[in-house]
């Protein structure tokens, strides 16, 4: 009993970071209608940044931080003026196509400048384990926890307190009504993704930071992670990001628990196969989403 | 003169890969899955003539049923969802199929050799080829053997009533099943036949490659696939036959001298054509510039 106490426990703090990747997800979806395969190598640019930083300069982990944010959101610009910006509305698959390709330029920009399999990346200083009722806890864990709350604060006043934030709602909402109302929608969409990016950065400073080491790999990871999350929880819905993320960490940490790493990657995409198909409005289904499956049902 | 047959082959396998993502891009149905119903055929072909001793061609077919089967059942559920939820349903269903790869142990022992599936260390000695004394020529023939049926019968195919039902789903499948369409039947069949051209086509480049591991049907295989069809248009299977070789000869073999920043010019091409190409190289305007034929569609209808 303890054991599942403290896995679903460890589960809430990864999925936290995992919620950040979603959240960063569904700005971007939720502008756009479009799907971003770049978002999480653009994430590892800054994370790589971050280690650039880190290792010449010896930096704490303040700067590091501001470095992968600033990284993330520099990559972020990048591809949102290559494959969104530039690319018709309309043609939605070539805009996928397109993050598919800076995917692979942004992997091979990396691989080249750090030519080594795994870098490290600075911790948030030696902690220890802070422990309570026979359930411990990482003190790093319990800061992600932190920031990640704190940032979703920090999001919803922004979306929901300013003027900024109303017209990521309007352009989300309906695109079209939007650019009547007179938004510049160019400029709102130019706008969610500095701010997906950031959030995408920060998220990426703190999963790479509780587990210090920097691979290639961590822009696919980073990828799969927030879509998966963002799948689950439902396209465009920042309650249900948090929830996915959330959720994803539950599940992983479980299955990691029970039968190891491997049924751990199998039980995500399983659950997120069954999800599509059986929910595909996501666990906040509701609204436009849950009228769509029920007319699917219906058909 | 190799190089050049081994040229031959890479195209004509990724040719393959392509017209079976094509098939189902035609529904409008945007499958991430071709690598894994490919890995299927792969193994299960791979499987066959190494553990079983098969001939090629019977295993082939068997690993073309296989991934059809597979594409069969998972076509089903995915009609419940579409655009982009589909996209992201069928790259959650490739990385499954991957992962189960990954796990897959089936070793048999011969005259002190281990031979089969090891789980991620993959598949080796799928030598079908270098024992029965084929040169590369010969297998570059055999490829384009394959893929010349598989161009046919998707361009016949394309050409019959069976291609304008897959367009009209394709292009709006309300209006489709107004007309009296069935969408089930026709989406379901349009995954399963381009699960079993997938199978097919893994079945040979796993013979091919005589290694096959996990990692060679990742994302980015699954990518690929429908690269071809996209960059190429779907107005025609010859558009995707196009950007085969505008990817792979040109992009990745004369850029090879760039070496590191070939990726790199490679992502910028794509955008590029993407960019100033939405609808593909060879679009309906090209072709009905060409033909006159499809010059009453409306444009954009395939984005």
């Amino acid at each position: 009993m303890i054991d599942f106490i403290q896995n679903t426990l460890d589960g809430i703090t990864i999925g936290a970071g995992y919620a950040l990747l979603a959240i960063g997800f569904t700005l971007i979806f939720g502008v756009l209608r479009r799907l971003n395969l770049a978002y999480g190598p653009s994430i590892m640019i800054g994370v790589f940044l971050g280690t650039f930083i880190y290792l010449h300069f010896d930096a704490g982990w303040l700067p590091v931080a501001i470095a992968t944010v600033i990284g993330a959101i520099l990559a972020g610009i990048y591809v949102e003026r290559m494959c969104f910006w530039a690319i018709k509305e309309g043609a939605a698959l070539a805009s996928m196509v397109s993050t598919f390709a800076i995917w692979m330029q942004l992997e091979e920009l990396v691989t080249v400048i750090f030519p080594e399999r795994t870098y490290k990346f600075p911790t948030l200083g030696e902690m220890d384990y802070l422990e309570f009722a026979g359930l411990e806890m990482r003190a790093e864990h319990l800061i992600m926890l932190g920031i990640a709350v704190l940032m979703v604060g920090l999001l919803h006043v922004l979306l929901y307190r300013t003027r900024f934030g109303l017209s990521v709602r309007a352009v989300s909402e309906n695109p079209a009504a939007a650019r009547f109302m007179g938004i510049n929608t160019g400029r709102v969409i130019f706008r969610a993704f500095i701010l997906a990016s950031a959030i995408g950065g920060v998220a990426g400073f703190l999963l790479v930071a509780t587990d210090p080491t920097v691979t290639p790999k961590f822009g696919l990871q980073a990828t799969f992670k927030g879509l998966i999350a963002m799948m689950l929880g439902g396209m465009g819905s920042i309650p249900g990001a948090i929830a996915g993320g959330v959720l994803l960490g539950i599940v992983e940490r479980h299955m990691q628990a029970e039968f190891g790493a491997i049924m751990r990657d199998m039980a995500a995409y399983a659950l997120l196969f069954l999800f599509l198909i059986f929910r595909p409005g996501g666990i906040m289904a509701q609204g436009v989403a849950a009228r769509e499956a029920a007319a699917l049902r219906r058909v | 003169m190799d190089f050049y047959f081994g040229m031959l082959q890479i195209v004509g396998l990724h040719t393959i890969l392509g017209l079976s993502a094509y098939i189902i891009l035609l529904t409008g149905q945007v499958s991430m899955a071709q690598a894994g119903f490919m890995s299927i055929g792969a193994y299960i072909a791979g499987m066959l003539t190494v553990l079983a001793e098969m001939h090629l061609i019977p295993a082939m077919l068997i690993g073309g049923v296989a991934a059809a089967l597979v594409a069969c059942i998972v076509g089903f559920p995915a009609l419940r969802v579409k655009g982009l939820m589909l996209v992201v349903a069928t790259i959650a269903f490739g990385e499954f199929i991957r992962i189960f790869w990954f796990n897959f142990d089936y070793q048999i022992s011969r005259g002190g050799v281990k031979l089969g599936p090891e789980g991620g260390e993959g598949f080796k000695q799928i030598r079908f080829f270098p024992e029965n004394g084929w040169s590369t020529l010969d297998v570059a023939i055999f490829i384009w053997v394959v893929a010349g049926a598989v161009i046919a019968a998707v361009w016949w195919m394309d050409r019959s009533r069976a291609g304008k039902v897959l367009r009209a789903v394709g292009e709006d499948d309300l209006a489709a099943q107004s007309a009296g369409i069935n969408l089930t039947v026709v989406k379901v069949s349009a995954f399963t036949a381009g699960g079993f051209i997938a199978g097919l086509g893994g079945s040979v480049y796993a013979h091919y490659t005589t290694h096959i591991e996990h990692l060679n049907f990742d994302i980015v295989m699954a990518t690929f696939a429908i690269i071809y069809p996209i960059l190429g248009g779907l107005s025609n299977v010859f558009g995707t036959i196009l950007a085969v070789i505008f990817v792979q000869v040109f992009l990745l073999e004369v850029l090879r001298p760039l070496g590191d920043l070939r990726n790199l010019l490679f992502g910028a091409m794509i955008i590029v054509v993407m960019n100033f190409m939405p609808h593909g190289l060879f679009s309906a305007q090209v072709a009905s510039r060409i033909k006159g034929v499809f010059s009453g569609r409306k444009e954009g209808a395939n984005a």
